[in-house]
């Protein structure tokens, strides 16, 4: 089985140099995405500080004491080097220093603050390395009264306005058992990280940036934002309903908890979507003529398209409507994603791998595709899998030194 | 011009909806983005809300939303003028954004290998709903549509309702986001060897992305995670990681080891202070908490005992006493709340920007990161429709105002 995916060709970021000290999702994913595009990503993590997704057991196979045998970081981690170092050892400015010194990036998303007390802040690694470029993600951004407090995934969508908008009107918020916030940081840290690389290929400057997954959050919602300043409309939760698309929701399929989405945007879509349900006389009142009165109308109109759409499979009901040009989908489980998505396949959304405590399974490539320079995917690193490696051979440290640090208990 | 990241820099924006904050990003960024619409105006100008309530195409707030610092021209790319005109432009640009369904661009000679030929740096990057190539190349798709079809949908809402969409366009925001990194990546790659290249995002894969820790539970397990409205699943047992409080809700992940346990301990404290049964004070070391050997009885007991005490408090007392005690908590804002919010005001996160035709100046977040060595702001409303036509077709094309007339005639600018 393959250890890489893809050909060994040219990469985007081939020859890029990066110290990481990211983890859990934010730090994890923004390196990722540099790493699968060719950086040289050189991770440093401890088990006297371990990485909350090395010690979740979402599945059976994974144990209490093993730090190596959970795909989910696996996922996270991808194309990287993985190096142990306690950073809280008297010592480990002997390996970090000369890691900042070979860098040209440093990436980082421990709670604003903490890598200053342990004394790798930006001041100090600019010290060493005055044109580095690096990159801190947090939950609130580095400044402010909740600069230093913590927060996850939930805590940038529930202050950003984002869960509030989410559910039912009539109900609670609610959000998706998979992440938000913490998924979509990375995107924009990695792009200021890149922007800056071509910054400094430009003017010999580095610099220091300041990523908040509620700095980003807040972003989405800025309609609502605009429609509450101008028009004081507090806009709130609308299940599956937009204002401009009717129907526009998700509809019960045969079969247990299957469903499929469908969006009617244009006239042309519901002449065609009336015409594949195959006219049936309701399609053709008066009261679902317009989108205005289809908007009127809309739980009648749920009704009688969920009448339609019990008759037939999820399935059917996509590819009937695509055929026809309406927009629609199955809403799909993870089972339908692995197994009966072909465009998924197509794309190589997940590459088989051979990890060496976990086995062959899928990892994930980036979703969106250089297609000269594309993405090559290795499996993530066990802990401390390549502390000699870095330390000898990208960091030049002797044997001897290597073994007195290693003595000194230092790589762990 | 302001000294921002990736300023002298072009980009020839075709996006719609899917991919505006594609080219806001790049705006943001310092990059000349120019919105290419249809004369007439671009048909997501559609889109409501609109300011005072009065649809029009220049009114639209969430085309205002998500097209600030762009100047905007229009031309008919179906015109064999228009696309003169557009590679006359693409010689000139660095970039171009483009999300209409595969194969279009190519039907009009304007398809990546084209305009290659035109600028072999020019890097293309396509935002469609399942990509350019494949089975489901063709389909359309939206938000929605994504939302179901990346399994993101399959664990957002209530058990008793169908599947819930998330509420702003999260999936076109998220999909932007990753195809501005994957064109400035390109871009990197170009300026350190000349070649230009296309980079292809699909709204459903960008989407299906963020569901790595439901997807490995199928993968190795064949347990699917279902819906279940404010109870999440990540780890060995499912929790409550949303709760109601008083007037409002709040944003509390139960969860167990060191992750949790400084929420956990300072929580607990919280409910004794209250005087509450308190269920909690029973767990001797939040660090070695650990759900996966916790009975489920026991831990029905100690939600139920936190329920309690969240409805106890308002958002507000949870919001600022609940910062001081470190309980990391955090209230769900409503719009209204985060425009107020006093993190965002100590980051100067907002900008006023004007509208001065419409008489108003609207509040705008101000920037997507920051940093110490550029400004990269927002700093201009959206523009009008085919503002800066005289500018460039005019001043920098060269073309005369009899072109422009009978351009405008032939209905192609």
């Amino acid at each position: 089985m393959r250890r890489v995916s893809g050909s060994m060709e040219k990469q985007a970021l081939a020859g890029v140099k990066v110290l990481d000290f990211g983890w859990a999702l934010v730090g994890s994913l923004t390196s990722k995405q540099l790493a699968d595009h060719g950086a040289q990503v050189v991770r440093v993590e401890s088990i006297t500080r371990i990485d909350l997704t090395r010690t979740n057991r979402m599945v059976s196979m994974s144990s209490a004491t093993n730090p190596d045998d959970k795909p989910w970081f696996t996922h996270l981690n991808t194309s990287k080097y993985g190096i142990a170092v306690n950073l809280k050892h008297p010592r480990a400015r002997e390996v970090i220093d000369r890691l900042i010194r070979w860098a040209d990036v440093v990436n980082a998303n421990m709670v604003p603050g903490t890598l200053g007390r342990l004394g790798f802040g930006y001041e100090y690694i600019r010290s060493i390395k005055p044109d580095i470029i690096m990159a801190e993600g947090s939950a609130y951004g580095q400044t402010g009264p909740m600069a230093r407090k913590w927060g996850v995934d939930g805590t940038g969508a529930a202050l950003s306005g984002y869960l509030d908008l989410t559910g039912w009107p009539d109900r609670g918020p609610v959000g998706p058992n998979v992440p938000y916030g913490d998924v979509v940081l990375p995107f924009f840290i990695a792009a200021a990280i890149v922007s800056a690389l071509d910054y400094k290929r430009r003017t010999g400057k580095g610099q220091y940036i300041d990523g908040s997954m509620f700095d980003v959050c807040a972003h989405q919602i800025t309609p609502a934002l605009l429609d509450w300043e101008a028009n004081e409309h507090l806009q709130t939760r609308n299940g599956n309903r937009i204002a401009y698309a009717a129907p526009h929701g998700v509809f019960p399929c045969r079969g247990d908890d299957r469903w499929c989405a469908i969006g009617v945007f244009t006239d042309n879509e519901w002449e065609a979507f009336c015409h594949v349900i195959e006219d049936p006389s309701w399609t053709r009142e008066p009261r679902f003529a317009t989108l205005k009165s289809r908007k009127e109308n809309e739980d009648a109109l749920e009704e009688l398209v969920a009448e339609w759409t019990k008759q037939h499979s999820a399935e059917e009901v996509m590819q009937i409507m695509q055929a026809a040009g309406v927009p629609a989908g199955v809403v799909q489980t993870m089972q339908d994603l692995l197994e009966h998505d072909p465009q998924l396949k197509e794309r190589e959304f997940l590459v088989p791998l051979e990890h060496p405590v976990i086995g062959v399974f899928g990892h994930p490539t980036p979703p969106y595709k250089l297609l000269k320079t594309k993405a090559q995917v290795r499996t993530s690193p066990c802990l401390g899998e390549h502390t000699e490696y870095v330390c000898t051979q990208l960091l030049g440290m002797s044997d001897e030194e290597f073994v007195e640090l290693f003595r000194q208990e230092l790589f762990k | 011009m302001a000294d921002s990241l990736l300023g002298g820099f072009r980009a020839l924006d075709l996006t719609d909806e899917k991919g505006f904050v594609c080219g806001k990003i790049l705006a943001a960024l310092g990059v000349e983005t120019i919105k290419i619409e249809k004369p007439g105006g671009d048909p997501a100008r559609g889109i409501p809300p609109f300011l005072h309530d009065a649809p029009a195409p220049e009114k639209s707030l969430y085309w205002f939303a998500f097209n600030t610092d762009k100047r905007s021209i229009t031309l008919n790319l179906d015109a064999s003028q228009g696309q003169d005109l557009f590679r006359k432009l693409v010689e000139r640009a660095d970039f171009v954004l483009e999300s209409f369904a595969p194969g279009y661009m190519d039907s009009l000679g304007l398809g990546y290998e084209a305009l290659r030929r035109v600028n072999p740096r020019i890097i293309m990057t396509s935002i469609t709903p399942f990509g350019q190539k494949g089975p489901y190349a063709q389909y359309k798709g939206s938000e929605l549509i994504a939302s179901a079809m990346s399994g993101v949908m399959v664990s957002t809402g209530d058990p008793d309702r169908p599947p819930v969409r998330e509420g702003p366009d999260s999936i076109y925001f998220r999909s932007s986001a990753a195809a501005a990194l994957g064109t400035v990546m390109a871009h990197y790659y170009r300026e350190n060897t000349g070649e230009g290249q296309q980079v292809d995002v699909s709204l459903q894969e960008v989407a299906a992305s963020r569901t790595s820790s439901d997807l490995v539970v199928w993968e190795f397990d064949k347990r699917l995670i279902k819906r279940n409205a404010t109870i999440r699943t990540v780890g060995a047992r499912a929790t409550q990681w949303l709760w109601r409080c008083k007037g409002g809700y709040v944003f509390w992940p139960y969860m167990g080891g060191p992750g949790g346990a400084p929420a956990n301990s300072a929580l607990s404290q919280w409910i004794d202070d209250d005087g509450l049964e308190n269920p909690l004070n029973q767990v001797t070391n939040w660090d070695e908490f650990d759900f996966a050997t916790l009975p489920r009885a026991v831990l029905d007991v100690q939600q139920e005992a936190i329920r309690k005490f969240f409805m106890n408090h308002t958002k507000k007392e949870i919001a600022e006493e609940g910062l001081k005690r470190g309980i990391n908590a955090s209230v769900v804002n409503n719009p209204a709340n985060v425009l107020e919010n006093p993190q965002l005001e100590a980051r100067s996160y907002w900008v006023e920007l004007e509208h001065s035709e419409l008489g108003v100046t609207l509040t705008y977040p101000k920037y997507f990161f920051l940093n110490n060595q550029t400004e990269n702001f927002i700093r201009r409303r959206a523009p009008l429709i085919g503002e800066d036509n005289d500018d460039i077709y005019a001043n920098e094309l060269g073309l005369s105002s009899t072109e422009m007339v009978a351009l405008k005639e032939a209905g192609v600018i």
